[in-house]
């Protein structure tokens, strides 16, 4: 059999095991990670306080249960539960029929109770795989689990003080952890990434990990290929994927120095990242490691998950981002780069009907039969692209997609030409709040293309030949480009409707 | 007697309460008189019923201490469910009663407000009522059930975590419900170990005990141990089904050997005996049954209590509420530990401070399969042992059998402690001996069974002597008809 009938998945498997980094060459680098996405629920895990937004207003957000009031007792969200099944069986994870909650005990200002409730012994979902871009075998998830979010605490250094805001404590969190199948830091932001826009397509998380609701701790080791994985080390609260790269980079080549030394010794350690000089540190050693006193939480007893509640939750899943691909580059016979223009604007934000993919829809479905990538070169160049320039995003998008769509099917039919359709976009995005249709603004503006007897042609342009005696005496010297600003005259005086063409036509027999 | 106290205005109950409360020191404060009420048209169930509350229980008007330095000032933001549910049946909770810390302790001397005092007296005692001997109210919950026996209050709420309602019942004279676990609400109720905790209800007779019951028996959204209705349902067809005359003449009473250790004293022999030997000539059936797991039964509850105990008991870090003990100048304070251990070495008690410590040795990584996880298998087996000895089913266990087993019993009969109450101070307050008095209950609450103690008619000379009911879990109708056959 000739390698090239080979199924692919084997061969990207070959070729895999023998990946070489000109960074480490020799070295296989071997990575796995923990995410924790807050729930982008209503209310938190187990009290009915409201989830908070970062820049709130410290403790407003606060019920007694959060502040582990005496006599307080937790009562599970459901919708929580809710979205950690739509994450569970978007991941092609197994939901466990019984899952139950643990207390993980420790210390610290931000953790009122002194406990954590977390799902130690029996996770909600075991298993399962995330595709990433370039790996043909998915990233295998190891578990999902649900767990309570801390308290934030903060300290000022000049008046020695803590404050500690509650507004977090309490909010649910998806501890999403994978096995050691990352192999680069280009995968481990890849895998980030599918995860981050996974999470938002099915609105489970907001997964920013700027704002903290999406934050990694990576697990490192190295080890010379062909010899078993090496001491891993895990980096704690990573909160950038650049950053997480930076430390995985950083990492590889400690580990490496220390390897290479006589004794050749990682030690299994705990570190944190310090985002000034990009540089990990150590925070305590395996034998510094605290007993965390798992114990079963006594109120909280079984969840059981029945079947019938996976099959409803199935049903009403969102499309997952790569299932969009797939449409986009199907139904819309979008390019691949095209369709990953779309889906990138959407994993920068939350989506949904705001979405741009959802838009796109809308602009193709409700709008005037145009082919797609007419309509994407609307959407995308023109007006995302006046967005950027004046520093928007698609978020900040004013117009509604039968505005814009109405916009698309003046130029299709030809009732206004694309110049003026741009001018048009234009004038629209500077004053949104406006109450006329793209069609009786076009009309306002003049720009409704006119027929020939009301538009002259040929009288315009010997007008603009006579405005610009210096420019036609140019052209006749043989400066040809010297055309495009007397054609530029034109277009101006006819506000656009001109056809281009026709006009660089007349010019030229009228200057020969 | 109980009549008396309902007919004093409830300023002059308060009064009373004062006087009498010097020599008793049952109340950590009490709450001030209601304004009078409007006259209603419709009478309510515990209308102007004076009730003492167990300080472990939240009320936004009092201070809820649990008798620890800890919370010493603390006020609860909300009132406890069975709180809401008393003030909505009409009662006048009259204050806060004292406990041992945190519920834990068996003679009440481990409270912050120091040890409660036994009211009883002889009948055939010389001395003033204030110069009476002094003995032990029993714990956890001796401010409760001393408030009853004191007629301070016609009842009184307590709790129950493994035996905390029952022996202080059983040294004051006074009856004392643990009710089937998950039956009333614990929202409000602090926890010293949830799987555990029950709130109990102290009165002076069986009819009151009922009353305040039936009023706090109700399903509560926000405790999620609460029994389903579907559950409470289930398990009171079952019981009338076993039951159904509630005749003396069908009631089948089992007799387990392994509550009659060595260590009983003939003081709580003798009644318990005659208590027997009366339902029997009225007609009741005795059987004689085992229950084979009963030994381990004890070491169980203190690894699963303490356990539990050591992470309630995290939160009080005088971090957000409750006590803070600053550190000493020059204190390196980068190391947040000794902030913790400053605050907690002052705030607790010498007993819970054992107990925490025990209980986190048994959640350790090292420890955690040989005592945790042991336990929690001792815990299925006393579960098991009360279900082949009772002839109405578990309804829930998870293979609950609707068939009523016809040669198994209704109720267990049993003493509820191995002595009378013991002398305060010459007590042997940390030893064995007082672990050992919680040997006769703690089985029922392992297995969240209803328990109920009611006291024995004894001679002029003797201390109060209680008899346990334990029925099957749901079956709180039952125990309590069985508890007012031992009363009449």
């Amino acid at each position: 059999m000739l390698p090239s009938c080979r199924p692919s998945s084997f061969f990207a498997g070959r070729l895999r095991r023998a990946y070489h980094d000109q960074r480490w060459p020799g070295w296989q680098v071997v990575i796995g990670i923990e995410t924790h996405a807050q729930i982008k629920s209503r209310q938190k895990l187990f009290s009915d306080s409201f989830t908070s937004s970062l820049g709130e207003v410290p403790n407003i957000h606060v019920s007694p249960f959060d502040a582990a009031f005496p006599g307080t007792l937790p009562k599970l969200n459901q919708e929580c539960v809710d979205l950690a099944l739509r994450t569970a069986i978007a991941l092609g994870s197994n939901i466990q029929p019984r899952c139950s909650f643990d207390r993980k005990h420790y210390f610290y200002s931000d953790l009122p109770s002194g406990y954590q409730i977390t799902q130690h012994y029996a996770p909600i979902a075991l298993g399962g795989g995330l595709l990433i871009p370039n790996r043909d075998s998915p990233i295998r998830i190891k578990q999902i689990q649900l767990e309570q979010d801390t308290a934030k605490s903060t300290f000022e250094p000049r008046t020695r003080t803590s404050s500690i805001d509650l507004n977090r404590a309490g909010t649910g969190l998806l501890e999403i952890v994978t096995e050691p199948d990352l192999r680069s830091p280009e995968e481990a932001g890849a895998y980030v990434r599918a995860l981050q826009a996974m999470l938002r397509a099915i609105g489970a998380s907001d997964g920013n990990m700027e704002a903290g609701s999406l934050r990694c701790d990576v697990n490192v080791s190295v080890n010379p290929i062909g010899q078993p994985p090496g001491t891993r080390c895990e980096i704690k609260n990573l909160n950038s994927i650049k950053f997480m790269q930076f430390a995985i980079v950083f990492e590889v080549h400690r580990q490496r120095a220390l390897l290479s030394q006589a004794d050749a010794v990682v030690p299994q350690e705990t570190r944190g990242f310090n985002q000034d000089t990009l540089e990990t540190f150590k925070m305590r050693s395996k034998e510094e490691a605290p007993d965390y006193r798992y114990m079963p939480d006594p109120n909280l007893g079984v969840l059981s998950i029945a079947p019938e509640r996976i099959k409803s939750t199935v049903e009403i899943m969102p499309e997952l981002p790569w299932v969009t691909r797939i449409r986009l580059l199907r139904e819309y016979e979008l390019s691949e780069q095209d369709a990953d223009i779309l889906l990138n604007l959407d994993s920068g934000q939350e989506h949904g009907d705001g979405g741009a993919v959802a838009y796109f829809d809308r602009l193709c479905k409700d709008g005037p039969s145009v082919n797609p990538r007419v309509v994407f070169n609307w959407m995308v160049h023109e007006l995302l692209g006046r967005l950027h320039a004046a520093k928007l995003t698609f978020t900040d998008n004013p117009l509604s997609s039968s505005q814009l769509g109405e916009l698309i099917a003046l130029v299709n039919s030809a009732a206004i030409t694309g110049t003026s359709g741009k001018l048009l976009l234009r004038e629209m995005l500077a004053d949104s709040s406006s109450a006329l249709t793209p069609t009786e603004r076009a009309r306002s503006l003049n720009l409704l293309a006119a027929s020939s007897e009301q538009l002259d042609v040929s009288a315009l342009c010997a007008a603009a030949i006579a405005a610009l005696p210096s420019e036609a005496a140019a052209f006749k010297k043989g400066h040809k480009n010297v055309l495009n600003k007397i054609l530029g005259w034109v277009m101006k005086e006819s506000r656009g409707r001109a056809d281009s063409q026709q006009v660089r036509e007349c010019l030229i027999s009228l200057l020969h | 007697m109980r009549v008396s106290l309902t007919r004093l205005s409830p300023h002059r109950l308060r009064n009373a309460i004062r006087e009498k409360d010097s020599s008793v020191n049952a109340f950590i404060c009490m709450s001030p008189p209601p304004k009078s009420a409007p006259e209603r048209s419709q009478r309510l169930p515990l209308q102007d019923v004076a009730i003492g509350v167990k300080d472990m229980i939240c009320t936004s008007d009092m201070k809820t201490t649990s008798s620890s330095g800890m919370l010493r000032d603390f006020t609860s933001p909300f009132d406890a469910t069975v709180v809401t549910l008393l003030r909505e049946a009409g009662a006048d909770i009259v204050g806060k009663l004292n406990c041992d810390e945190f519920g834990m302790g068996s003679l009440n001397v481990h409270s912050v407000h120091g040890p409660v005092v036994n009211p009883f007296q002889p009948a055939s005692s010389t001395v003033q009522w204030e110069n009476r001997e002094k003995r032990s109210a029993g714990g956890s919950s001796g401010g409760s059930a001393a408030s009853v026996a004191a007629k301070m209050c016609s009842a009184a709420l307590s709790t129950d975590t493994g035996g905390s309602t029952r022996l202080p019942a059983s040294y004051c004279g006074v009856v004392g419900l643990k009710p089937s676990y998950g039956l009333i609400s614990r929202w409000g109720v602090i926890s010293f170990a949830d799987s555990l905790d029950c709130v109990g209800v102290m009165a002076g007779d069986i009819s009151t005990t009922r009353d305040v019951f039936d009023t706090l028996n109700v399903y509560d959204a926000r405790d999620p141990t609460s029994a389903s209705p579907d559950a409470r349902q289930r398990a009171s067809a079952a019981a009338t089904r076993a039951w159904s005359t509630s005749s003396l003449a069908d009631l089948r009473i089992g007799i387990p050997h392994e509550y009659f250790p060595s260590e009983l004293s003939d003081e709580v022999l003798t009644p318990v005996r005659a208590a027997i030997e009366r339902l029997k000539s009225r007609g009741a059936t005795i059987v004689p049954v085992s229950l084979p797991s009963t030994p381990y039964a004890l070491s169980a509850y203190y690894v699963i209590s303490s356990a539990e105990a050591s992470s309630n008991m995290a939160r009080y870090d005088g971090v957000q509420y409750g006590l803070h003990v600053p550190l000493p100048p020059g204190t390196n304070l980068t190391n947040t530990a000794s902030m913790y251990a400053r605050t907690r070495s002052v705030g607790f008690g010498a007993e819970v401070r054992k107990r925490i410590l025990l209980g986190t040795y048994a959640l350790t990584a090292d420890a955690f399969d040989n005592y945790f996880l042991q336990a929690q298998r001792i815990r299925q087996l006393v579960r098991a042992d009360f279900n082949r000895v009772f002839r109405v089913p578990d309804v829930l266990s998870s293979d609950p059998t609707d068939a009523v087993d016809g040669e198994g019993v209704d109720v267990l009969l049993h003493p509820s402690a191995i002595r009378t109450a013991p002398p305060l101070g010459a007590e042997d307050t940390d030893g064995l001996q007082t672990y050992v008095q919680d040997v006769l209950t703690v089985p029922a609450s392992l297995a969240g069974l209803p328990a109920l103690s009611v006291p024995l008619p004894t001679n002029d000379q003797d201390w109060p002597v209680g008899v346990s009911v334990v029925g099957q879990w749901g079956c709180d109708d039952t125990v309590l008809r069985v508890g007012q056959f031992l009363e009449s």
